[in-house]
């Protein structure tokens, strides 16, 4: 098999930049996404959400808005049909239960760490991040630049998912905000 | 006036020294001074020319409302205009000049409109436009249009610079249980009293210092206060501001903040914006935005040297400067007498002109031991003096109202008439303020929706009392969001010793006196009056004909004069002539911040295929399809768009072509109703589509117009891959997802963009299926009876790359479009094209692909816009009379089915070397004019043909147009073109060619 080739790659470079001083903002890529959606019907949101989660690894699957880390990956409710299954394996379920789709090659991933990192992002995304709102665990689609995107709250940061047409577009108005805080590209 | 700065005192840092230069000249401040106070301190007078008339200017104030010392920061590119400086925040090498003067704002030719001043009333504007009575009775405005340009260069404000703006902007988005707007006492007290309760509070504070008035104040009693408000709002873990605007608020707790990041340093860090637009989304919100002074209306009441007596206390206080050395504080009401004292103290031989004639008890007795002289009945008339005030005649109370008594030499005039609640930001939520008569001045609702008023900006004017009224206003806050707050009893509004008495003008008979109401616009009280003779009496018209309030002041210095004077002329009251809506922003926002990073490349989203850089590497031209970037054309050596597009037309028929159409819309339609969904939504019939086939397909709107056009594959029993055209794939996405959740809710089905999982490439022309078949793992698949036209296989690229692909054309050749997932694009194109290329093929572009999809007759985005029937576009075939589906009934309307509405044909010029233009009408030769029978919207040379094509609609279609010349008119472009107007299916209409 090929390698895959990211939205970024030919523009993705390593480093220190920005300002000096400490670094507030770490931003990383997160190359061969594995991204499954899972979609159940109105009738059977139970078996298929009990199924996506145990394909995640986890115990349950979350409720709308949450996310959940676990053995095998992580699961993200992105809407109130529908999952995101992260880094899990592929999952095969009946058409009567709901629908799976691959969507691998659709997202970029960013991830976004650092003491700046909620700082850099509002600058950018009209989304309440403050702790008590947007604690780990917490996913929501917003508007970054125009552009539809996806954040969660992992236990490793913020993962950020792009449209992979608009991502290396959103990756520079991304990059140029976090250079006053100093950005160390990983 | 003779400005001084004083041996002590302020809360400028002494021990440092700050060089800037004033219309080239080097003066010096410190760290803690505004431009105003450093122009003070260096004995500067004149600052600025009046907007109109040109007339000097200085200092007036010391906050927002300048109208005075209004000048232009920065030189070259970063040269910013209609700076005010009293906000100005000195820095090392801060470099300023005056403005809308010439050579100079000491000594400007400009200044001879002051003595034209008869003639340039108010309206004088719109009245030019009528034509010059008697020479231009009837005409119009001949001379208007010579002279515009002359006035629009005499009057105005400062220029920007024509220069590219070099500075960063961004926008950042916040969110708080509370928003407290102002940082004097009530919104210091509000943030405290709120953040203790447990809320997450945020303060901002234009200044570059928090305090508000304790800042003018003298005295360790309340530095001290000012200083432990500060240490306790940090401590409560309240996020403060500085130098950030409220600007404007808006539905839901949201508020527009502008934070000057580093308009006051010298050398920023490269990396930050100079400035960042904030939009806020606040629980609740307090307004503690303060109250302006106003002044009064006497006769050349804007010479420099007369302020507001609030800013004279603000320039001896905070900035340690004196205004003047003889200086007359005239009032109204009681907070002057706080001015007079505080200049005595310092200094200056001071005179107060009391309007009112008995004293407020305490405050005279203070007056008196400061040494400051009284006058009671006594108001300003006419200060004296040239480019700065040297005297002041003065006028007592009589029987009529005013009349002179005498003048008084002085160097500096303050004045004060009372004041006037910010009520700005909440007149933004559309509330209309009420005039208090007690207080003289317009109040807002103390509560609307989530928003409070607190402090001086909701009618209270001691301190004690503003800090009373923040309190009580964020245990309001604490307790509407459920956290535990004490009530607090709110003493009543005012709080003055003695009543204010209204004074908004002064005048006595046989005197004419040029009183100016807004002097930012040069508005006088007399055009207040000539706005009442010729009929403008609304706030609202007599604000446009006079222009009264506009401009960056926005009605904060004569808006409350001018509704007093017209009610006057009235004989009404004033509440009774109405009150100023005002509108967002409080302050200027600068066009840079609104834009914040959408500029230059990144003025919209760019959109790249996953082919983008390998398109690049590969020769290709690019063109924006929407927020695609595409290939426009692939130049071999030294070829123009034309030769290269015609080149790559006549390979790809000739032998293969390869073209990235990633950006055509994907959508997975998946379910076990699925079926029956595409066969509601589609006009022909989809029920019986086999699995591993692929049907073109055609949506209607509800109104029965053609939406947007694709094929759909079948991939199993439940999941098709359906593809949109590039213009529309965002609006069929949205319209399919609100048809399953608002009318098929009982359908199960699911849609989801693929656009960006799937990368495409068209592989079209006579050596296309040997292309592919060398770059599947299983060349079999290829066979052209396993895959038919029309067929669709899902299979493997070599390397394991796995791809679907679909006998589909939009040349008109045999074609496959053939997809991977987006990570494997390069890939795909890293096989394909060697193969092609040894086929002697060739990469094609938009503008090839459009050429050969002309000759074709097929439609795109051009086409279908919104006004074509299927019938029209000649796919009436495709609607199935055995079914419904959206839009099968509104598209047999009478109007729908006429038969002499605009059908799709094709175009070609009558003498066949003539060429014509997209966006041409089609005239008959009758009638070349009006709106003509039809148009053309797409062109190309057709190598086919060998001479130009046309696409386009015209009445009746090409069946109408049989034997029949037509015109393609195109007045401001080409002129006229004779055409034969023809089939559409300009090329291999039967098709042989897809099905070969």
């Amino acid at each position: 098999m090929v390698d895959r080739i990211s939205a970024l790659d030919g523009h993705y470079q390593s480093g220190r930049f920005g300002t000096d001083g400490d670094t507030g903002v770490c931003l990383q890529l997160i190359r061969d996404l594995q991204l499954q959606q899972v979609a159940a019907w109105p009738d059977t949101i139970k078996k298929t959400a009990d199924a996506a989660a145990k394909a995640a690894g986890a115990d349950e699957a979350p409720a709308p808005g949450g996310a959940i880390n676990c053995e095998h990956g992580a699961i993200l409710r992105i809407e109130p049909l529908k999952w995101w299954l992260v880094g899990a394996d592929a999952l095969q379920i009946d058409p009567e239960l709901g629908a799976t789709l691959d969507l691998s090659h659709s997202r970029t991933q960013i991830r976004i760490t650092g003491p700046k990192s909620t700082t850099l992002l509002n600058r950018l995304l009209p989304l309440d991040l403050r702790n008590a709102n947007f604690r780990e665990g917490v996913v929501a689609s917003s508007a970054m630049h125009h552009v539809g995107v996806t954040l969660w709250r992992s236990t490793a940061g913020y993962e950020l998912f792009i449209p992979r047409g608009f991502a290396l577009s959103l990756w520079e108005v991304l990059f140029e905000s976090a250079l006053q805080f100093g950005v160390e590209v990983v | 006036m003779s400005a001084r700065r004083l041996p002590s005192g302020g809360r400028i840092d002494r021990s440092q020294v700050l060089r800037f230069t004033w219309d080239d000249r080097v003066m010096s401040g410190h760290p803690g001074d505004s431009l105003a106070s450093a122009l003070m301190a260096n004995g500067e007078q004149v600052l600025g020319r009046s907007f109109k008339y040109h007339r000097p200017r200085g200092v007036m104030s010391a906050g927002v409302e300048e109208s005075g010392a209004m000048v232009t920061v920065g030189e070259g590119a970063r040269r910013d205009p209609n700076v005010k400086a009293p906000m100005q925040e000195l820095f090392n090498g801060l470099t300023a000049t005056g403005q809308n003067a010439w050579p100079n704002v000491r000594f400007d030719f400009g200044e001879v409109n002051d003595m034209l001043g008869r003639f340039l009333v108010a309206g004088f504007y719109y009245k030019t436009f009528m034509g010059i009575p008697p020479f231009e009775w009837g005409k119009g405005t001949g001379a208007w249009m010579w002279y515009e340009k002359f006035i629009r260069k005499a009057a105005g404000m400062g220029s920007a610079s024509r220069e590219a703006d070099p500075d960063q902007y961004e926008q950042g988005h916040d969110f708080c249980d509370l928003l407290v707007v102002g940082s004097g006492p009530a919104g210091m007290s509000s943030a405290l009293a709120a953040a203790e309760a447990g809320l997450d509070v945020m303060l901002v504070e234009q200044d570059w210092e928090l305090g508000g008035s304790f800042l003018s104040q003298t005295g360790s009693e309340s530095k001290n206060r000012c200083a432990d408000m500060v240490a306790s709002l940090n401590n409560a873990g309240v996020r403060t501001m500085l130098r950030t605007t409220a600007f404007g608020l808006y539905d839901y707790g949201v508020a527009g903040l502008l934070e000057r990041v580093t308009d006051h340093l010298q050398s920023p860090d490269p990396y930050q914006p100079r400035q960042r637009f904030w939009t806020v989304r606040a629980k609740q919100t307090i307004l503690a935005s303060g109250a302006l002074e106003r002044h009064i209306a006497f006769g050349n009441n804007d010479r420099p040297g007369v302020m507001n007596a609030a800013a004279g206390r603000a320039y001896v206080n905070r900035y340690g400067v004196l205004p003047g050395e003889r200086v007359i504080v005239a009032t109204n009401n009681d907070s002057a007498y706080h001015s007079a004292i505080d200049l005595a103290s310092a200094g200056a031989e001071v005179t107060l002109l009391d309007a009112r004639s008995t004293l407020p008890g305490e405050l005279s007795e203070r007056i008196g031991e400061a040494g400051v002289s009284l006058r009671t009945n006594t108001v300003p008339l006419k200060t004296k003096g040239r480019l700065s005030v040297n005297g002041l005649e003065l006028a007592v109370i009589s029987v009529n109202g005013w009349r002179a008594r005498g003048a008084e030499s002085c160097d500096a005039v303050l004045v004060s008439g009372g004041w006037s609640p910010v009520v700005n930001l909440m007149s933004h939520r559309g509330v209309k303020p009420k005039w208090d008569a007690e207080n003289a001045c317009f109040l807002a609702p103390s509560r609307h929706e989530t928003i409070q008023m607190a402090g001086s900006a909701a009618g209270y004017w001691r301190a004690a009392d503003c800090e009373l009224s923040g309190i009580a206003a964020g245990s309001v806050a604490a307790s509407a969001l459920g956290k535990k707050a004490k009530s607090l009893v709110l003493p009543p509004i005012g709080g003055w010793d003695l009543a204010i008495k209204p004074v908004y003008e002064v005048k006595v008979p046989g005197k004419k006196l040029k009183c100016l109401v807004d002097p930012q616009h040069d508005v006088t009280a007399e055009d207040i009056r000539l706005a009442h003779r010729e009929g403008f009496v609304s706030a609202e018209h007599l604000k446009r004909y006079t222009t009264l309030g506009m401009a960056t002041d926005g009605g904060k210095m004569g808006n409350v004069i001018g509704l007093a004077l017209m009610a006057e002329a009235l004989g009404r009251e004033i509440p009774e002539v109405g009150t100023t809506t005002f509108r967002p922003p409080y302050t200027p926002v600068s066009i840079g911040a609104l834009r914040g990073r959408s500029v230059d490349e990144h003025f919209r989203p760019l959109r790249r295929t996953p082919m983008h850089d390998w398109n690049l590497s590969n020769g290709a031209t690019m063109t924006m399809a929407g927020l695609w970037h595409r290939p426009w054309y692939f130049a071999r050596q030294s070829e123009t768009i034309s030769e290269a597009y015609v080149r790559e037309t006549e390979t790809t028929r000739k032998t293969v072509g390869l073209c990235d159409v990633t950006s055509l819309g994907k959508i997975a339609v998946q379910g076990p109703d699925a079926t029956e969904f595409l066969n509601r939504i589609y006009t022909n019939p989809f029920a019986k589509l086999p699995i591993g086939k692929a049907r073109y397909g055609i949506m209607l709107r509800d109104d029965g117009f053609v939406m947007d056009d694709g094929t759909t594959w079948r991939l199993s029993e439940t999941e098709y891959f359906m593809t949109t055209t590039t213009a529309h794939a965002g609006k069929v996405m949205v319209w399919l997802e609100e048809l399953l959740q608002t009318r098929w809710q009982d359908l199960k089905v699911h849609v989801t963009s693929v656009s960006e999982q799937w990368a495409g490439c068209a592989v079209a022309g006579p050596e296309s299926r040997k292309v592919l078949a060398t770059c599947v793992e299983d060349a079999s698949v290829m066979d052209n009876d396993a895959f038919p036209f029309m067929g669709v296989v899902e299979t493997k690229l070599k390397g394991g790359i796995p791809c679907r692909i679909a006998r589909i054309s939009f040349s008109g050749e045999l074609a496959y479009e053939t997809y991977v997932p987006s990570d494997y694009a390069v890939a795909m194109m890293d096989l394909l094209w060697p193969q092609a290329e040894q086929s002697g093929g060739c990469l094609y572009g938009l503008e090839a692909l459009g050429a050969m999809r002309i000759e074709k007759g097929h439609v795109t985005g051009a086409e279908l816009d919104g006004r074509v029937t299927i019938e029209d576009a000649g796919l009436g075939k495709m609607a199935s009379p055995k079914k419904s589906f959206i839009g099968s009934a509104l598209r047999n309307r009478p109007d729908m089915t006429r038969e002499d509405r605009p059908k799709l044909v094709g175009i070609f010029p009558k003498d066949r070397s003539q060429t014509f233009n997209a966006g041409a009408i089609l005239c008959s030769v009758e009638q070349v004019s009006g709106l003509g029978e039809g148009w053309i919207t797409g062109v190309t040379h057709s190598p086919v043909m060998g001479h130009w094509i046309g696409i386009g609609f015209i009445s009746g279609g090409h069946e109408a147009w049989a034997e029949r010349t037509a015109i393609a008119a195109d007045p401001v472009r080409k002129g006229n073109t004779e055409v034969e107007i023809v089939s559409p299916h300009m090329y291999d209409p039967s098709g042989e060619k897809m099905y070969g």
